[in-house]
């Protein structure tokens, strides 16, 4: 199966698993995004899907047996945190006027 | 052996990362909501990053894995953090029993005192 | 932090001495040096390297068994079909005093069952947090200072 994922061989089936529950919990965490309602909701529903993302590339570089792909991961995870740390400082921001 | 206990670290993860998802949608309000991300998110990103270092296995595959555990430790409470008084600075009234919050914050400076101030604070919103 | 400097030296000694420069060897040196510097430390007058060890790794064990309660609570609660929170803020008054301690403490308090910290106050006295499973608000606070606060300031201190 996870061949058929992503195309590749690999010698660690085990992990296709996770890797298809973590694709299903982002539909779920982009239904909130959408939803709303308000946009402290959906900043935090993209915070978690960053994680997923990430939770993916780190699960996509045991596959492939890749450690680039956990810098990649980290880096990401990175930016992720500062993206939420702006939107918080921006929404405060924004009440103070 | 290792490929199984990693297996199922990373089941546990993606399962605890799935149940953040699900708490985001089922939760009733915001902050209820935001707690079921931070406790589940993290620990189910910390479990898949030691899934990741234990099946890659080498001494730097150990060290990124034990770095990115430390980050995650550190920053998803302190975006939830951030991002829970940003929400409460913008009006997002929690659904609480008992709000000790309430009138607290200054309406101009957003400063944030620790005793009730001298205006009678706010009657509890029971629901 | 003296012996702590001693420690790491005994684990590079230890693997010269096998003459292999590995993770696994550097751990085990690591930990003999450990068991070394329990032997001797009575020598060096008022040292408290291994206390504080053990303290550490209590609260180490301490933390992620709350964390992992904290999560089968949550587990439980999102996949029942009723909703148990009954949701409060709640201000608990402050022993930590730098900012380094209220941040770990705040963090801390995030990762554990049902509590989510919102905002200190201007003057640090104050947390405010947000708690999703609290029947007695004074138990809770107790509870806060008596079991998180003190075993992280045990540490830290």
């Amino acid at each position: 199966m996870i061949e058929w994922l992503i195309g590749l061989p690999t010698d660690t089936p085990l992990l296709a698993a996770p890797m298809a529950i973590l694709v299903a919990a982002l539909a779920l965490a982009f239904v909130r995004v959408v939803r709303g309602p308000t946009i402290p909701d959906r900043v935090i529903a993209l915070d978690l899907m960053a994680s997923l993302v990430v939770g993916l590339l780190l699960l996509l570089g045991a596959v492939l047996d890749l450690l680039a792909i956990v810098d990649i991961a980290i880096v990401l995870a990175l930016i992720a945190f500062l993206t939420t740390v702006a939107f918080a400082s921006l929404i405060e921001r924004r009440t103070r006027e | 052996m290792s490929e199984i206990v990693s297996g199922l670290l990373a089941l546990a993860g993606a399962l605890l990362m799935l149940i953040a998802a699900i708490g985001l949608l089922r939760m009733p309000d915001f902050y209820t909501r935001m707690q079921a991300a931070a406790k589940a998110g993290t620990l189910g990103i910390l479990l898949i990053v030691a899934a990741t270092g234990i099946t890659l296995g080498s001494v730097s595959a150990l060290l990124h894995a034990l770095l990115a555990s430390l980050f995650f430790l550190l920053t998803t409470p302190v975006a939830a953090h951030l991002l829970g008084r940003a929400a409460y600075l913008s009006g997002i009234r929690p659904w609480v029993l008992h709000d000790d919050l309430a009138g607290r914050y200054h309406p101009s400076t957003h400063e944030l005192s620790g005793e009730p101030s001298a205006a009678p604070p706010e009657p509890d919103v029971s629901q | 932090m003296n012996l702590f400097l001693l420690n790491v030296l005994l684990a590079i000694v230890w693997t010269m001495a096998v003459g292999r420069f590995t993770f696994q060897q550097l751990s085990l040196g690591f930990l003999l040096g450990f068991l070394v510097i329990v032997v001797i430390e009575p020598l060096w007058g008022k040292q408290a390297y291994t206390p504080r060890v053990w303290r550490t790794l209590r609260f180490t064990g301490f933390f992620l068994w709350e964390m992992f309660l904290s999560n089968l609570q949550i587990a439980y609660d999102v996949l029942t079909h009723r909703l148990y929170a009954r949701p409060q803020i709640i201000a608990v008054p402050l022993d930590t005093r730098t900012a380094a301690e209220i941040t770990l403490l705040a963090n801390f308090l995030t990762l554990t069952p049902g509590t989510l910290s919102l905002d200190v106050s201007t003057d640090r006295q104050t947390l405010y947090v947000h708690a999703m499973y609290v029947k007695d608000r004074e138990r809770f606070i107790d509870e806060v200072k008596r079991g998180l606060e003190a075993r992280l300031l045990e540490v830290l201190r």
